[in-house]
């Protein structure tokens, strides 16, 4: 259908870069066609349902590209091919919007429709109709809502910099005090996880999802990322084993209190929060005695090595003694002789 | 030698690493199936990430195993008439290692997982070979410090075909190691460490060892 072979079309950007759907590798093949046809099926996309003329500009998607956002008002445009697409000075045209950009703004919208249709195409489907696209624009992603979620979490790390980095501004411009690292860490973990609470119903299955083989190396290298920002702005400079412990205490604290908070139904959370503090102040504890082992460590070598030091030179004190009570004891001859030799080899001994 | 071990160092080095892009979530070419999120981590005024990475965290452990590879030898020798000049090459070392630990915070890199192993072996390496004798010492300093200025240069050719003056700071401090690495190499020759017994045989092995180092700690 016509719907169908746009969907396809439209994942081949006008430079023809290869797609990363794994939908058709024979798409590569489509950069050879003139790339008009990626705007005329892209139009007749968005003119598929035509009775959603709404305004889909998300401005929260726009700091996320890197390339500035072309698109403006697609759905004001007229439907064909567009006529400003060579544009002036060879640019390209307002309304070209990379295959990234499109797919971006798609789950953006969807997330409105998780809690009433969980992780799932569906809630793809809505989110991609209130953008005025076809509900066939759910094929550009896996059915199980991969994408989604990983969109969902990248998104949610991202706000997270954005905070620790606003409050880094704050204590260095001296408006705001340096939090001591537990309170940091707590504060921290706390805000990143309230993000979830709009989706809590839904979120063990976005858990499951993430933990497919498939999905496994871009969730891990999303959770590490996140753990690693939040240890950067608590100042942790560490160059040693110690960048290991701490992410990896880290890590333990935030996947435990995520699963408490699962299964938490007391209000706003607070059994969450208290878990949370508790496994925090655990940590600092750990890190407290764990020094402290160390120290008493060194402290018992170096007592040891005192301990050898005298024990040697007593033993070579005693020699030395031994040695020269014996040649005082031959300088004057002794009855007593025996009785010394005895008594000097018991003092040896 | 060098001319073969170049082009598989620079290969290794510029081989293609998802870059640290900036937030949101990307498709990545080649990727497979699903978009590929990317860190929140910015790149930092467009350096070439996992290029900069593998260098520091690669010559931090060296400086690492350095330091202890002149701590073990000072722990045998220290107190016979090489010891001073031992001693000297240590502290420069230190010194290395201190800038080192900077820039790995500066970039944000992590360092290698395998630090506790090098502690161990460095230490084991210099004691052993101040075991030998002083020639014996001097020949490992020889050896691992022909090694380490290979090692750099190939690193400044890198950072010179990527954009010598994006990394100018960084290229000026590797280019004054490697110059304090050559001086130790020479000082190592000066005393003798060529007349060591099976000189050949103990440079090729210990040089082999720092190649293995350097793969391995690029990468995990």
């Amino acid at each position: 259908s016509a719907g169908g072979t746009g969907a396809q079309n439209l994942s081949v950007t006008e430079q023809g870069r290869f797609s990363s759907s794994s939908k058709d590798r024979t798409l590569v093949r489509c950069q050879q066609y003139p790339p008009l046809r990626t705007l005329q099926a892209s139009a007749a996309l968005r003119a598929a349902s035509d009775e959603h003329k709404k305004e889909p500009w998300a401005s929260s998607s726009q700091q996320h590209f890197e390339s500035p956002p072309a698109e403006h008002q697609p759905e004001e445009k007229p439907q064909g091919p567009h006529p400003s697409y060579t544009g002036q000075g060879g640019q390209e045209s307002e309304d070209y919007e990379s295959e990234e950009q499109l797919q971006h703004r798609i789950l953006t919208a969807a997330l409105e429709f998780v809690p009433e249709h969980g992780w799932t195409a569906e809630a793809i489907a809505e989110g991609a109709k209130t953008l005025g696209l076809s509900v066939a624009a759910a094929g550009l992603f896996h059915s199980d809502g991969s994408e989604l979620i990983l969109h969902f979490v990248s998104d949610c790390n991202t706000k997270l910099t954005e905070l620790l980095k606003k409050e880094q501004k704050l204590v260095q411009l001296g408006e705001a005090e340096k939090k001591p690292i537990d309170e940091f860490l707590r504060d921290a973990v706390e805000a990143r996880l309230r993000m979830l609470i709009p989706y809590i119903e839904k979120w063990p299955q976005a858990l499951s999802v993430l933990l497919l083989p498939r999905n496994i190396p871009s969730s891990l290298s999303l959770l590490t990322s996140m753990i690693d920002d939040i240890w950067h702005y608590a100042g942790d400079q560490s160059t040693d084993f110690n960048w290991y412990t701490r992410r990896a205490v880290l890590t333990a604290i935030y996947n435990t209190t995520e699963l408490v908070m699962m299964q938490d139904s007391s209000p706003g959370f607070e059994d969450t929060w208290r878990f949370l503090e508790n496994r925090v102040a655990d940590a600092m504890a750990m890190s407290n005695t764990a020094t402290q082992v160390q120290s008493t460590g060194e402290a018992v070598v170096q007592g040891l090595m005192g301990a050898a030091v005298t024990v040697s030179n007593a033993g070579t004190c005693r020699a030395v003694t031994a040695e020269f009570l014996l040649n005082v004891s031959i300088c004057f001859p002794n009855p007593n002789l025996e009785n010394n030799m005895e008594k000097l080899s018991s003092f040896v001994t | 030698m060098a001319a073969a071990v170049v082009p598989a160092l620079r290969c290794s080095l510029l081989q293609r690493w998802p870059h640290r892009c900036g937030p949101g979530v990307r498709a990545v070419p080649g990727a497979g199936a699903a978009l590929r999120p990317c860190s929140s981590r910015v790149a930092q005024d467009g350096i070439n990430q996992p290029v900069i990475d593998r260098i520091i965290r690669v010559d931090h452990a060296g400086e690492y195993g350095a330091n202890r590879i002149y701590a073990g030898q000072m722990a045998v020798l220290g107190r016979s008439s090489v010891g001073p000049v031992i001693q000297q090459m240590w502290n420069q070392e230190k010194n290395h290692l201190k800038k080192f630990n900077e820039l790995m915070v500066a970039y944000r890199v992590r360092p290698t997982v395998l630090l506790p192993f090098w502690n161990v072996a460095g230490f084991v390496l210099g004691a052993g070979s101040a075991l030998l004798g002083k020639k014996g010492a001097m020949a490992c300093t020889v050896a691992v410090e022909e090694s380490i200025s290979e090692h750099y240069n190939n690193q400044i050719r890198t950072l010179i075909e990527e954009d010598p003056e994006k990394y100018k700071e960084l290229l000026q401090v590797i280019k004054q190691f490697r110059d304090e690495e050559q001086e130790h190499h020479d000082i190592g020759l000066e005393h003798d460490a060529e007349a060591t017994p099976a000189y050949s045989v103990l440079k090729t092995a210990i040089q082999l060892g720092c190649k293995a180092a350097i793969f391995l700690s690029e990468r995990i």
